[in-house]
């Protein structure tokens, strides 16, 4: 088989272009015609290949996501307009009210949010627990347990759990496996081989190439039993391993509507094909910034799997072998210092996001989690003195002389 | 032999593979049709040792979309 960089830019079209494009174009276009009645129909039960309307499918959007099933040989791909989409809409599609979610708090503040404002509400029951040690995990599990669900890498407290042992309780009670891979996507990571279900994640991160667009995938690896799940009973018999993947396109994404965007398939589609290339680097020098930062006598404490110091290098190296990801935190003596040192950078920029070209600073407590009390920040790993750097592809020498000169204002 | 594809009945001369059958049949797409044999979903890798017989029933979908839900 090719490589993973040859893949992803030579993946065949599903349909010839008829002008021999090499960049599959922007269908920049609602609606599809027929040329018969017959057809339409035909379309609508399934037994023509055809687009009907861009919130459903899109012929731009489904080459993106052709694209991301030959790179990570899964099963089917659902591409669609947020990785919170892709989250929200999954959870819609395999849970009912008074079910059950098997999560840690150690998640992005969004998807907490997500869990404890949104979903709760609705009837969804979340279950906390350290996803690191096992036995606390099988112990939960009961008969309305759907989901296990877990970040490859915690956002932003870089917790990394075990995860060929969760997918083996996962798999032992019949219960889904979901991964959000956002840090550590396709190419840095094979959620396959680790027995990860089904995989999310923020596609605007890595894949977009470059902070150029929103997006979010769902991965169906295919190991999973749909029979398993008493509210997809139905479908499971009709659509067999299709199951996901149908009730997605033909119900809850359809009627929720979130919907990748053509354009946005387009750019996301062309980061695909440099998503080795940034990975690389990115990981390369968010590992030499570590070093660098343990090294410095204002700097308190350095969070990056990739360092040896970390207790989760070991369990890294087997599941990330190309790179731990491009996101490490640190903390200075007070929030005030680390303020003083955001607003003294030149090159780093002060703005949310990972995975950028750019690397970007944020100080998470007072931002990404500002809507917790302290008590749940403690709980969530996010301490007043921790900076989040999200580095991006820079020359490694400029982005550590700025750190250096924004360090040396703090004396 | 009789056998009816996609709810219509069809006759072929000799008994064929699912893979002749995509191809015989102009099945667009094949890389991403399912087909369903007598109501069980045929794994892409055995399209070429699955053979139909007199009277099976064989349905080829796509899971593209659409109004049915």
């Amino acid at each position: 088989m090719a490589g993973f960089t040859t893949r992803a830019i030579h993946a065949k079209y599903l349909k010839r272009d008829s002008h021999n494009s090499l960049h599959f174009p922007v269908y920049d276009s609602v609606s599809f015609e027929f040329d018969s009645a017959e057809d339409i129909e035909k379309a609508f039960l399934g037994q023509k290949p055809s687009h009907m309307y861009s919130r459903i499918t899109n012929p731009t959007v489904e080459n993106f996501e052709q694209k991301v099933k030959i790179i990570t040989n899964g099963f089917a791909v659902v591409a669609l307009s947020s990785g919170m989409a892709a989250i929200a809409n999954l959870i819609f599609t395999v849970a009912s009210r008074g079910d059950n979610i098997i999560t840690t708090k150690y998640l992005f503040g969004n998807t907490y949010s997500l869990f404890e404002k949104t979903l709760k509400p609705w009837g969804l029951d979340i279950i906390y627990t350290n996803l690191t040690q096992a036995e606390k995990v099988e112990s939960i599990i009961n008969s309305k347990t759907r989901i296990i669900f877990f970040e490859t890498i915690t956002n932003p407290q870089l917790e990394i759990v075990d995860i060929k042992t969760l997918a083996w309780i996962a798999k032992k009670n019949n219960i889904l496996l979901i991964a959000d891979t956002t840090i550590t996507p396709p190419y840095l990571f094979d959620s396959g081989k680790f027995g990860v279900d089904i995989e999310v994640l923020s596609s605007t991160k890595y894949i977009s190439g470059g902070a150029t667009s929103v997006g979010g995938l769902i991965i169906d690896n295919g190991s999973y039993d749909w029979n398993a799940i008493p509210k997809l009973n139905i479908d499971a018999k009709e659509y067999g391993p299709f199951t996901l993947v149908t009730k997605l396109k033909r119900e809850v994404l359809r009627n929720l509507g979130a919907c990748l965007s053509p354009h946005n398939a387009y750019l996301q589609s062309v980061g695909l094909e440099t998503l080795p290339l940034r990975a690389d680097k990115s990981c390369s020098n968010t590992l030499e910034i570590a070093k660098f930062l343990e090294n410095q006598s204002s700097v308190k404490r350095v969070n990056y799997p990739g360092l040896e110091s970390s207790k989760y290098y070991d369990v890294a190296k087997i599941q990330f072998p190309k790179g731990a990801g491009a996101l490490l935190t640190f903390e200075l003596g007070s929030k005030k210092e680390c303020f003083k040192f955001m607003n003294q950078l030149k090159i780093i920029r002060r703005a949310t996001n990972l995975n950028d070209n750019k690397t970007l600073i944020i100080h998470p407590a007072s931002t990404l989690f500002c809507e917790y009390p302290g008590k749940l920040k403690k709980e969530m790993g996010v301490t007043e003195e921790m900076i989040r750097l999200a580095v991006g592809i820079e020359d490694i020498k400029d982005i550590i002389n700025d750190i250096k000169q924004a360090l040396e204002a703090l004396r | 032999m009789k056998i009816k594809v996609n709810g219509k009945i069809k006759e072929f001369e000799k008994s064929v593979n699912i893979q002749e059958l995509l191809s015989q049949n102009k099945v667009e797409r094949p890389e991403t049709v399912s087909v369903q044999l007598n109501g069980r979903f045929v794994k892409k890798e055995d399209f070429q040792t699955t053979f139909v017989k007199e009277n099976d029933e064989l349905d080829f979908l796509y899971f593209m979309g659409g109004g049915r839900a």
